[in-house]
């Protein structure tokens, strides 16, 4: 059941299934890459070129990455410089919806594509929540009474029981019809001052790289106006000394896969960030888990954790520094890096919508071997899509 | 379910899904006492769990093991390891505890998820106040 590969170019994202689409169960997908950088490349950058422009495809925004670098005693300079460089967010206290839609700021932000917004402490099983993405694209999840209330056009949410009590409601603020002036704009700024004055607390960020003058001046006119903090991403590292760690060699994928399963490394590595150990062998009572078979032992590691509004092009930019990591020979032969995606975020990989029930988990591991070959994990919650 | 492209040539990769294949659930709980009291070790407060799910289940119903992964004495949060077929029991028995040494508590379930990563990146911890 393995291909080797003959060319880059040809190398395509398999085709869904159609039946998971929408799992409906907590899923986990596993996808295990041969040969190279450049395979590497290309399938991560069909994710971001096809779904939405991102592959944190979570909604565009994680709250929070972290990185496992085994046998690792300083976290590389370049890779801390990085992580220093990542751009500031907002937090914007009490934001009418409708300021954003407000003609200046959708010209000059909203339609350059470098915008991201949340809603922020709103819970996608009860409140309303709203969501901008960098693709023009403002997302209303609304509950049914709101949606009543809106008068917009909306589809009933696919995670809805028996009765239809969620909405989504989607405005595309790069169509024609969008215009400031024409009727439909009128229409949706109308609803949301007038119908439903939608207000909530808001997270801002834009991508750095696309400075202009113009935008940053309407941004800054918004957020005058309200009452609003700027946050940098906080860094926190750990350093781990003298434990387990799970062996994996790049000829472990290149067979039937390792062998502990996907399940008992996300475990592990779930442990790890949670500072749990393994247990006691003479005294099992409170747990008897134990790091996944085989594993050999790690004098040190270095655990770094980023938690903010974090942006796609960032962790781009971070996952290519960590590929860089294994250009000089290394003790160990993996890193590990994972991205968590907000879980009351009203999209998620990409634009697949996305509910909570349990949990609402959306996240991905990808998980780099020495020879740039790689395995990336991304597990969803029930009410979730199918990642790309 | 598992998956590879159907040609040996060219796929790079190879995707499988493993469809609520998880073994085990992990619960992020907190216990909350009426006295405020804080001087509660990992083995009692196991013991106290496990005597609850006895006390709804009985011997033979509350017989499956669960695990205490890690437990923070300050803060008397915990996080547990239980078989996905022991879950809802486990559940339950944790919503029904009212009392610890005759005295009133109760547990808050702050998550619950089939994966131990999710509950290192919640969002909804993310506090900017």
């Amino acid at each position: 059941m393995r291909a080797e590969l003959t060319s880059v170019r040809e190398v395509q994202l398999p085709e869904r299934e159609i039946s998971l689409r929408h799992p409906r169960v907590p899923t986990l997908f596993q996808l295990q890459g041969k040969e190279g950088g450049r395979v590497f490349l290309s399938v991560f950058l069909s994710f971001c070129l096809s779904f939405c422009p991102c592959l944190s495809c979570v909604v565009c925004s994680s709250p929070q990455v972290s990185v496992l670098i085994p046998e690792c005693a300083v976290l590389p300079a370049t890779v801390a410089g990085l992580m220093d460089s990542f751009g500031p967010y907002y937090r914007v206290r009490d934001l009418p919806v409708y300021k954003l839609l407000e003609e200046n700021f959708l010209e000059n932000v909203l339609k350059r594509g470098n915008f991201y917004a949340l809603s922020y402490k709103t819970r996608i099983d009860e409140d309303n929540t709203v969501a901008f993405l960098p693709t023009g694209q403002l997302i209303l999840s609304v509950d049914k009474d709101t949606y009543e209330r809106l008068g917009l056009e909306g589809k009933p949410s696919q995670y809805n029981h028996r009765q239809v009590m969620r909405y989504v409601v989607t405005v595309d603020v790069t169509e024609k019809s969008m215009a400031p002036g024409s009727k439909r704009y009128q229409r949706v700024l109308a609803s949301l001052t007038e119908r439903v004055p939608m207000k909530c607390d808001f997270l801002f960020s834009r991508h750095k790289n696309a400075a202009a003058a113009a935008e940053d001046g309407a941004l800054k006119a918004l957020l005058s106006q309200f009452k609003y903090d700027t946050h940098k991403p906080i860094l926190k590292t750990h350093t781990l000394k003298d434990m387990l760690h799970p062996s994996l060699k790049s000829s472990d994928l290149r067979g039937d896969g390792p062998l502990f399963s996907p399940h008992h490394f996300l475990e592990w590595l779930g442990a790890v960030n949670l500072d749990i150990t393994c247990s006691d062998p003479v005294d099992s009572f409170l747990s008897i888990y134990n790091c996944p078979e085989p594993h050999t032992p790690m004098s040190q590691g270095m655990l770094c954790t980023l938690t903010g509004l974090l942006l796609p092009e960032d962790l781009h930019s971070l996952l290519q520094e960590l590929r860089n990591y294994f250009d000089e020979p290394k003790f160990s032969s993996w890193l590990a890096m994972t991205v968590h995606g907000f879980v009351d975020s009203p999209v998620a990989w990409g634009t697949t919508e996305h509910g909570f029930l349990k949990g609402g988990e959306n996240f991905y591991t990808i998980v780099v071997l020495n020879n740039q070959d790689y395995w990336l994990h991304m597990a969803t919650g029930s009410h979730d899509g199918c990642p790309p | 379910m598992r998956r590879a492209d159907a040609t040996e040539e060219p796929a790079a990769f190879e995707r499988r899904v493993y469809r609520n294949a998880a073994a085990h659930h992990y619960m992020k709980i907190g216990l909350v006492l009426e006295s405020g009291e804080r001087n509660i070790g990992a083995v009692q407060f196991k013991q106290l769990i496990v005597s609850a799910v006895r006390d709804l289940y009985g011997e033979v119903g509350g017989a499956f093991n669960f695990d205490v992964l890690c437990y923070d004495e300050s803060a008397l949060t915990a996080v547990l390891r239980v078989y996905n077929s022991g879950l809802v029991k486990l559940w339950s028995a944790l919503t029904l505890l009212g009392s610890y040494k005759n005295k009133l508590c109760a547990v808050r379930v702050m998550q619950v998820s089939p994966f131990l990563l999710a509950l290192s990146g919640n969002s909804r911890e993310l506090d900017l106040d």
